[in-house]
């Protein structure tokens, strides 16, 4: 079983069934194409996107539903192609895609969340990529305020 | 900030190496062509910012400031009296 040593888990061992494909990367981070979700019990709602190709890269992400409950997910065609979902549609969050949004905590700075820019997964086919919307009326440093319930992702 | 009009089919220039046309106006969307050295990275605004965000998001960030990310989601602030 492959094993990587990670910032936020330690030591880690995965199967390849568990692996997120993100054909285009990340802007910034465009060679790291696979990716694993992870979670920890007591950093719940917290999910982490950890790069398999470099062990130190890890992304803090946020359900986006979680920071915005009425959230309105707009991926454009091109996108929808690469990630093998229905063009006719918007996919839905919890059903068709995890969609989460990554957390920035820049120092003595309030974490905020990129809204603007979400990580959109198929969970069936596992792939992923980060849908960069240009007309988007959400803004990439959402304040992160505290709220009551928890949406699922 | 620079303004200029411009119809389909003109161009004009940036620097000596860099050629921008219109190519087509419909609506509101504006299709444009880029004639720039490879060395000229392009890249749409919203990618640009996308990309500072995951260069500073992609810092490890202490236990405890992460235990305290995940709790803000689980207690609600408190409102003012």
């Amino acid at each position: 079983m492959p094993g990587i040593h990670t910032t936020y888990f330690g030591e880690l061992e995965y199967t390849e069934g568990t692996v997120f494909h993100f054909p285009y990367g990340l802007p910034g981070f465009e060679h790291e194409r696979a990716f694993l979700f992870l979670k920890q019990p007591h950093t719940d709602p917290l999910l982490f996107l950890q790069s398999l190709g470099d062990p130190k890269l890890c992304f803090i992400l946020v359900p986006i539903l979680v920071v915005d409950e009425n959230y309105k997910v707009n991926v454009d065609a091109e996108d929808l192609a690469a990630l093998h979902l229905p063009p006719d549609r918007q996919p839905r969050i919890g059903e068709d895609i995890l969609c989460a949004a990554i957390v920035s905590t820049a120092e003595g700075e309030a974490p905020t969340a990129n809204l603007m820019a979400p990580i959109i997964v198929n969970l069936k086919e596992q792939i992923g990529l980060q849908a960069i919307q240009a007309d988007s009326p959400y803004s990439h440093r959402h304040r992160i305020t505290p709220r009551k319930e928890l949406a699922p992702c | 900030m620079l303004v200029m009009k411009r119809r389909a089919g003109e161009i004009f220039t940036i620097g000596e190496n860099i050629e921008i046309e219109v190519l087509e106006v419909s609506g509101l969307r504006v299709k444009l062509g880029i004639k720039a050295p490879d060395s000229v990275m392009i890249v749409r605004k919203e990618a640009r910012i996308t990309r500072e965000e995951n260069i500073t998001a992609a810092q490890p960030v202490a236990p405890d400031a992460l235990a305290a990310l995940a709790q803000s989601f689980w207690h609600p602030a408190k409102t003012p009296p």
